[in-house]
């Protein structure tokens, strides 16, 4: 467990900054929401104003503004997976690769201590960042909806929005560590999985509003934790089942390729 | 048993030069320099050893486990400083001692600050703020602080000043005669010469010669110097010879054959003077470095 307190102790600023980052975000949504409440008339008109696909791409079309689940779902949790995801993705392709990068990994790997054991240790690190992260992030979004005057919701149903953008930086920290081993600098890795958490958000905007590139969605994370989904019908475990695959095989895989690989720095 | 035995312990890279065909048997207790220039295959052959690399074919063992199956257990009992020292920025020293210390079963660390003490090493500095001469000390605690049965150095002067160097060769020769086994890379004859029992010289990435110092110094090689009478210097064809040179009636010759062929030969003419001394270690790493193999 060595390696893993490590990464814990050293990662815990950039942990704090994000969670406080993406928790003031969901607090200074929820407190505009009630002046947003009061006027629903208003609301309508600004509602009228979005383009039809613009509302499409924050579900606009299916989900209100007006009820504060609504709110929440249109206008923060894209934001807290879209981001979240970033933080997830960078993390995961530098907890290791800095490693190699600054040179440390040749005193690390003089230890004794397997490759296979410290991958886990990372590993776990992460997890464990990233479910502190997405905790912290849950409990101020409770906060700020009882603090606020919002009105009626379904906290079962806001607990569900919490959770699963959990999901989503899971996999997108598994995707981003086990692309890292492609490579050795640590720039290239954070850049290459910031790409990819930007890229797919944008094929995920593409296959909403393109039948033409419909099937391309299922080829994007954010294609299994919709947030409309997600208020009408709750968790699909299918759903679920993808993430969760796709976290495992990148992990595996990240394993498979470790356990060989030339350690050139 | 040998602590290090390689069996044409080969690795290649593409294109670039790896280590081809490295058979070397390094025993207990012994101090093995290993020698060459730099890009001869030196750190390739100790990364393989401690299993950052993987041979392409050929087997290595330590304390008799292989390298890449028992790759922890042998780490256990080695201790490694790299060529180039990196830590982690955020961390002190004694943070670093610590860290590292939490890998191994039983507390090494008052026998870390021990060795600090010895090296001068401020275990409190951050070690983003320590000269290259103050990480090597670190590289240097850290190899020695779990008292292993094996240090394995890559280069491990470059950057202590001479006071320090000092002290390390000390440190060493106290582990050594405790029975610790020491291999070490270099291209610093001074340090082999005063270290080592033994050396392998490696060249573009094979072995040309393993044996040890006094070896290579007396029973092979003798720097010959010729004067002869008629001012004329006859070209001396004879096996053996590796350097030949001639100035002002005077034949220098740089030998490795039998010496009785050579005043064989040299009795076919009239002397004024002839000189056989030994000659310095440059002279027999300068000769194995230019040219091909004996």
């Amino acid at each position: 467990m060595q390696v893993f307190r490590r990464e814990l102790g050293a990662n815990r600023k950039g942990w704090l900054v994000w969670t406080i980052a993406l928790a003031a975000l969901n607090i200074l949504m929820m407190s505009v929401y009630p002046s947003f409440r009061q006027d629903t008339a208003n609301l309508e008109a600004v509602m009228n104003l979005f383009p039809e696909a613009f509302a499409k791409i924050f579900g606009l079309d299916q989900l209100s503004m007006a009820d504060p689940i609504g709110f929440y779902a249109t206008e923060a949790y894209f934001m807290v997976i879209l981001f979240g995801s970033l933080y997830a993705a960078m993390l995961g392709a530098s907890i290791l690769s800095k490693e190699e990068d600054d040179k440390t990994i040749e005193f690390l790997l003089a230890r004794p201590i397997s490759r296979g054991r410290m991958l886990a240790d990372k590993l776990l690190a992460l997890l464990a960042l990233l479910l502190l992260f997405n905790v912290g992030i849950g409990i101020v979004t409770f906060a700020a909806f009882a603090i606020f005057d919002v009105g009626e919701y379904s906290a079962a149903t806001l607990l569900r929005l919490v959770t699963a953008p959990f999901l989503a930086h899971l996999t997108f920290a598994a995707l981003a560590f086990c692309l890292a081993l492609f490579f050795v600098r640590r720039k290239s890795a954070t850049s290459t999985a910031i790409g990819m958490v930007i890229g797919l958000y944008f094929v995920d905007v593409l296959a909403t509003l393109s039948d033409k590139f419909e099937l391309l969605r299922y080829f994007t994370p954010y294609n299994y934790v919709k947030a409309v989904e997600l208020v009408r019908n709750g968790f699909d475990p299918a759903n679920v089942f993808v993430l969760l695959g796709v976290t495992i095989i990148a992990v595996a895989t990240s394993f498979f390729l470790y356990n060989r690989r030339d350690i050139t720095v | 048993m040998p602590v290090i035995e390689t069996v044409g312990l080969t690795k290649s890279y593409g294109r670039a030069r790896g280590i081809i065909d490295i058979n070397l048997q390094v025993e207990e207790g012994e101090i093995f320099g290993f020698i060459g220039p730099n890009g001869a295959g030196k750190s390739t052959t100790i990364r393989t050893l401690l299993n950052f690399i993987f041979p392409t074919s050929g087997t290595a063992k330590i304390l008799g486990l292989d390298v890449v199956r028992d790759s922890v257990s042998i780490r256990r009992q080695v201790g490694y400083l790299p060529a180039e020292v990196s830590y982690y920025d955020d961390m002190t020293v004694l943070d670093l001692l610590r860290y590292s210390a939490r890998f191994y079963a039983s507390d090494h660390l008052p026998y870390a600050r021990q060795l600090a003490d010895i090296f001068e090493l401020d275990l409190c500095r951050p070690i983003h703020a320590l000269s290259l001469g103050n990480r090597k000390k670190i590289g240097i605690v850290l190899a020695l602080f779990h008292r292993p049965k094996l240090l394995i150095f890559d280069e491990p002067t470059s950057g202590l000043d001479p006071l320090m160097q000092r002290r390390f060769f000390e440190v060493l020769e106290e582990v050594n005669s405790q029975g610790t086994t020491i291999f070490f890379s270099s291209h610093v004859l001074s340090e082999v010469q005063r270290l080592c029992h033994r050396v392998g010289i490696i060249k573009e990435g094979r072995i040309l010669h393993v044996g040890t110092m006094d070896d290579l110094r007396h029973r092979y090689f003798r720097n010959v110097r010729v004067e002869f009478k008629q001012g004329m210097v006859p070209q001396l064809a004879l096996p053996g010879v590796l350097h030949s040179q001639q100035e002002n009636g005077t034949l220098s010759l740089l030998y490795n054959g039998d010496i009785n062929q050579l005043l064989a030969a040299l009795a076919q003419y009239e002397l004024t003077n002839l000189w056989l001394e030994e000659p310095s270690l440059e002279e027999i790493f300068l000769h194995y470095y230019e040219k091909e193999g004996v």
